[in-house]
């Protein structure tokens, strides 16, 4: 049999077809129309409150607002697909390490000339206002400090009748010896310490402590081989004197704050930043508490992070209302009334003033931990280079190589040195 | 399907009419078929493959447009990547172990359900259903649940012989086995390949066997075997092809990072985690064309001994 169609019908079919594709098609051109696309990294804490800021916002009559938001692990591989693509939105959640890397690629609008229009930053820390900033402008409006910390199962440690020293001079070798002391009268299955040979941020604050850090200015790395080296030979004593978990153990967790061992009663001790508090407790029936890292040299290694910021798109569509967006959200009372400390404490003088007083305990531990800090933080570090993600990616399997017990911690540490310098020249 | 028979005996229509009009008078319903597929095809498959082999000779991170670099991400590729010779390392490993094991587990179930027992259609179902759900997410996060140091596999262990297993998929030493196993127990596809082809043995050749005293395992090793070669065969270069690009299991089961120590760091792990985590699109895309090399590679290795082990019913030698 045969299909009879002439050249008409097809041509009817083809454009038919045309004028869906077409049709199909400008949903994705930018509206310019006070719209606002906003994205974030988040948990199921952060995106209620985040939701509940965007309804505020459209029940105000100021605008619509489109929100996205995905976990940190999806996010960035999202935004850069999203960025070749032409089609980030907005408002984008930024992350000190990534903000300097995309400001530069030309993918971020700079802010400096909304403010005192669109964007009112007029109580803000100025400390926080400089974070956000890249080569003299400003890209990001900082959503609150926060700053690295131990995390202690609290209720374990009142059960055990133990008091922690000072942690504002307490040191990695008086954190080795209340394991110690501790080892044996800590729940079945629970280490002292979850080991923290794999992270990046503890390394950061070992190193500093030593009046170094991660990288210099130029963008080169700002610390010797024996620092990693002597990083590395403690936690494998620590996991080799039993005060962290076995090799096999610690590596189930992937970084995804549900696997941490010291939410699954697997250690006392865990390393987060103070923020996460909020959406750690929440994970938790035992009550957490904070507190400062132990130094490993002459000054604590701690600094105030901008814990993440807004910044606009440069291809936003319509920058006004972007920009108005983001002012509502660090500095509307109503705004900060619901989003409260989760992304940090806010950098807002006055909001912080007017929120303290209905934090619930465990904000209120993170604000206490900050002012605690707050006197003995070091400068922030300079910006991470380019390739910083990759080099922080390629410290876990130098580490495990050691934990192990494949390679030596000098040979595992100078490896990872040396895969660290390569990956910035290339 | 024929054409309109204007045009008895299919000689060429008068010469008025133009060759593109002719073939589409003939072929036109056909193709019109085709198109939702050619569409997707030249739009969604040949398109980005180009693309593709042109940024393989970029430097392409998403962010800028794609600079220009000869061919400085093959002499990466090939001269500087320490990471990446641990991905193929690990990745052979896997295919080496997990194809043979999986045709030879799919072929004994075969032989099994090729006896007429009742219900051998629920049986045949049954077995299938791990392949059908295998290479799912829900799947591989079973799997991580599963093998974990307080997962069923080491209760079991520890009840029975007393026993405290490891973490099993986060050791080095064990972790890629578990992924191998994973992978055993996806042996539905070639199985059902495989009853269709012991279907095809003809019944009367296993008769005179038996007829002239040949054990089981004679006629197995002298009749099925060579007839079924074909079959094997076909499973055996499109189980190479796909273990070469297996991801799934790994990147769920290991959180994402093809750890621990870089034990479960398949090829094309390595390569989606250059691309979106590292922003190397260019780099990326040179990996992607070394993958398709190292696979033809191969599939030409089997299609080139063929010739020797395969042995078709209607050759004649």
């Amino acid at each position: 049999m045969t299909l009879k169609m002439d050249r008409r019908g097809f041509g009817r079919l083809m454009g038919g077809g045309a004028s869906l594709w077409a049709l199909a098609s400008t949903g994705a051109l930018a509206q310019a129309n006070g719209s606002v696309r906003l994205i974030w990294w988040g948990n199921p804490e952060r995106d209620k409150r985040t939701n509940a800021v965007v309804e505020l916002y459209e029940g105000g009559g100021m605008g619509e607002v489109v929100p996205e938001t995905y976990a940190w692990g999806d996010y960035w591989q999202k935004l850069a697909t999203q960025a070749a693509g032409n089609s980030l939105p907005d408002v984008l959640q930024m992350d000190y390490r990534y903000i300097f890397e995309w400001a530069r690629r030309g993918q971020l609008e700079p802010l400096d000339g909304y403010f005192g229009n669109e964007i009112d930053v007029s109580d803000y820390d100025e400390n926080q206002l400089k974070g956000g900033m890249v080569d003299g402008k400003t890209y990001g409006i900082s959503l609150g400090a926060n700053s690295m910390t131990h995390v202690y199962n609290k209720a374990v440690l009142s059960n055990i009748g133990y008091e922690l020293p000072d942690s504002t001079t307490w040191t990695t070798e008086d954190f080795v010896n209340i394991g110690k002391e501790l080892k044996d009268q800590l729940p079945d299955g629970m280490a002292f310490s979850e080991n923290m040979g794999s992270q990046e941020p503890r390394l950061q604050t070992w190193v500093r402590s030593r009046g170094k850090d991660l990288y210099t200015s130029e963008g080169e790395l700002g610390f010797d081989v024996q620092d990693v080296i002597d990083y590395f030979v403690y936690w494998k004593m620590m996991q080799d004197e039993g005060l962290t978990q076995p090799a096999d153990v610690q590596a189930q967790d992937s970084g995804k704050m549900e696997e941490r061992m010291h939410v699954n009663g697997k250690s006392l001790f865990g390393f987060i930043h103070s923020n996460q508090l909020v959406g750690n407790q929440q994970l938790m029936t035992d009550e957490v508490d904070i507190v400062m890292i132990p130094n490993a040299g002459d000054s604590p290694g701690h600094y105030m992070k901008p814990s993440m910021f807004f910044s606009m798109s440069a291809n936003a569509g319509d920058k006004a209302a972007a920009a108005k967006f983001i002012s509502f959200f660090v500095s509307d009372e109503g705004a900060n009334d619901i989003l409260l400390i989760e992304r940090g404490v806010t950098a807002d003088a006055s909001i912080r003033e007017r929120i303290t007083p209905g934090l619930t305990e465990t904000e209120q531990k993170i604000i206490r931990f900050l002012n605690m800090v707050d006197t003995r933080v070091g400068a922030l570090p300079p910006p991470p280079p380019a390739n910083a993600g990759e080099i922080d990616r390629a410290l876990r399997p130098a580490w495990e190589s050691v934990a192990f017990g494949q390679v030596t911690p000098e040979e595992g540490a100078t490896a990872w040195y040396d895969d660290a310098a390569r990956i910035l020249k290339r | 399907m024929t054409s309109v028979s204007t045009n008895p005996g299919g000689r060429s229509a008068p010469s008025t009419e133009g060759r593109f009009a002719r073939i589409w008078r003939r072929n036109g319903a056909g193709y019109l078929f085709l198109l939702p597929w050619l569409v997707g095809f030249l739009g969604l498959t040949l398109g980005p493959t180009l693309a593709s082999l042109y940024l393989s000779f970029t430097d392409y991170d998403l962010l800028t447009s794609p600079r220009w670099s000869g061919l400085k991400n093959y002499e990466y590729a090939a001269f500087y990547d320490r990471r990446l010779g641990k991905a193929i390392e690990v990745t052979f490993t896997y295919v080496l172990w997990s194809v043979p094991l999986k045709l030879t587990v799919a072929l004994l179930l075969a032989m099994v359900l090729d006896r007429s027992v009742r219900g051998v259609a629920f049986y045949r179902a049954t077995f299938y259903l791990p392949s059908l759900l295998g290479a799912s997410v829900a799947i591989a996060v079973l799997w991580r649940q599963l093998f974990g140091a307080d997962g069923l596999i080491n209760q079991l262990l520890f009840f029975v012989t007393g026993i405290q297993g490891p973490a099993w998929i986060t050791h080095p030493d064990y972790a890629l086995s578990t992924l191998i196993v994973l992978a055993i127990w996806q042996f539905g596809s070639p199985m059902i390949i495989f009853l269709a082809g012991l279907r095809q043995v003809p019944q009367d050749l296993y008769e005179a066997a038996s007829m002239d005293g040949a054990s089981g395992w004679r006629q197995f090793w002298k009749i099925t075997l060579p007839l079924l070669a074909p079959v094997i065969f076909f499973n055996l270069v499109l189980q190479t092809i796909e273990a070469f690009k297996a991801f799934t299991q790994a990147y769920i089961v290991s959180g994402g990072l093809g750890g621990p120590v870089d034990s479960t760091m398949f090829y094309s792990l390595y390569l989606y985690l250059e691309a979106f985590a590292n922003f190397r699109m260019g780099y990326a895309s040179a990996l992607a064309w070394i993958l398709l090399v190292i696979i033809a590679i191969f599939t030409a290795i089997a299609f080139g001994t063929s010739k020797y082990w395969v042995y078709y019913e209607d050759e004649q030698r």
